[in-house]
């Protein structure tokens, strides 16, 4: 089932969206980050858990069940922040491990950025990298906003109940396949 | 919601809430089983060790292309035990539906009662638009021969035109419809706010 977009008459008026520019950017970031730290491994969610990128060794993850993880980490912090009162913007959980250091943080309100190093990368040097990759990546992703005129809006070019039985069939053959 | 034009992937988010014990876990599980791997993520479980959720489970869908975007819908449970309400709260947030799982053994109409009431101030709490999400209510372990019937339940929720659904969620029966429900209200909404 592969119907097309008929029509762009429609703006997203909720939730978040991630435009070709802002992938672009995000890759470029994230290589930068790599390459600068340099990194093992860095990943990028938004805070639902949803994958939006991975740069690095991660052949062996399993990056839809770390999205929802690291989102989950990264809520439980600042949950944890607030209730100690010591919530601040951009805050950095990190990790130390016997090889690998893991940092996690926000990166603006929409996103969460997990950085994985080697132990003998010295600690300030990658957590300053980390918060301003973190802080240029929440910057993209909500500066666009501002332009968001000119960019593509989302309609489903189906009436209501189309879209809802579209739907219904697809769940259909998902659970119809095993 | 969120999209993501470059992957050309829309992904919505539902969570299932409920008292401690009433198959929110269960209803993932049958999912999970029910779905073709190649569909589906790992299910993500992080438990207690008396085997009780203890922040979340996570499954995630991936449906067939509609309108040339991939939907992918991802569900969470939150932790049913009443000492979790920060972790609950953590995990509704940002959510597109709720799949609220009622318990019908008669002895847990009071948890029911206390947990819909709470999932609703943590609703409000994040402002109008959550206050109106889609809701899809469960009536799960029909099969109990202590099994409260559906319109008294319905009645102590105070349901106001919400979709309803008994289920066996153990033996899956009731599971996909409800979700069908769910995705549908989602979608509904979805589209109401795009008009």
């Amino acid at each position: 089932m592969d119907t097309h977009l008929n029509q762009e008459t429609y703006r997203l008026r909720c939730g978040v969206a991630v435009y070709a520019e802002q992938h672009k950017a995000f890759e470029q970031l994230l290589t930068e980050a790599l390459t600068q730290i340099p990194a093992n491994f860095v990943f990028l969610a938004d805070v639902a858990g949803q994958v939006i990128l991975a740069k690095g060794e991660h052949k062996a993850v399993n990056l839809v069940m770390l999205g929802s993880l690291v989102a989950g980490d990264l809520a439980a912090s600042q949950e944890i922040a607030r209730l100690t009162s010591q919530f601040q913007d951009y805050q950095i959980v990190l990790r130390e491990g016997a090889n690998v250091n893991t940092f996690i943080t926000e990166a603006g309100q929409y996103l969460v950025l997990l950085v994985q190093v080697d132990h003998d990368i010295p600690l300030g040097w990658a957590r300053m990298i980390v918060k301003q990759v973190g802080q240029r990546l929440g910057q993209v992703m909500e500066g666009t906003e501002t332009a968001v005129g000119q960019q593509p809006t989302l309609t489903f070019g189906h009436s209501d109940s189309n879209l809802s039985e579209l739907f219904d069939e697809a769940l259909d053959d998902l659970w119809g396949e095993t | 919601m969120r999209i993501n034009w470059q992957l050309r992937i829309l992904n919505l988010k539902i969570v299932y809430y409920g008292p401690a014990l009433s198959g929110k876990t269960t209803n993932l599980e049958q999912i999970y089983k029910s779905v073709d791997p190649q569909r589906r993520s790992d299910l993500v479980s992080l438990k207690t060790n008396e085997d009780r959720t203890l922040y979340f489970d996570f499954l995630q869908l991936e449906l067939g292309k509609i309108s040339g975007l991939t939907p992918q819908i991802q569900l969470y449970t939150v932790p049913g035990q009443a000492y979790y309400e920060a972790s609950r709260r953590i995990v509704l947030r940002g959510a597109d539906g709720v799949v609220f799982v009622a318990d019908s053994d008669v002895r847990q109409m009071r948890a029911n009662v206390e947990s819909w009431q709470s999932m609703h101030q943590h609703l409000a709490s994040f402002g109008p638009s959550q206050a109106a999400l889609p809701i899809v209510v469960q009536f799960n372990k029909r099969d109990l021969r202590s099994a409260m019937p559906v319109p008294i339940m319905s009645q102590l929720l105070k349901l106001n035109g919400h979709p309803c659904f008994e289920a066996v969620a153990i033996s899956g029966q009731g599971v996909l419809p409800t979700l069908k429900a769910i995705t549908k209200s989602v979608v509904s909404q979805i589209q109401r706010e795009l008009a």
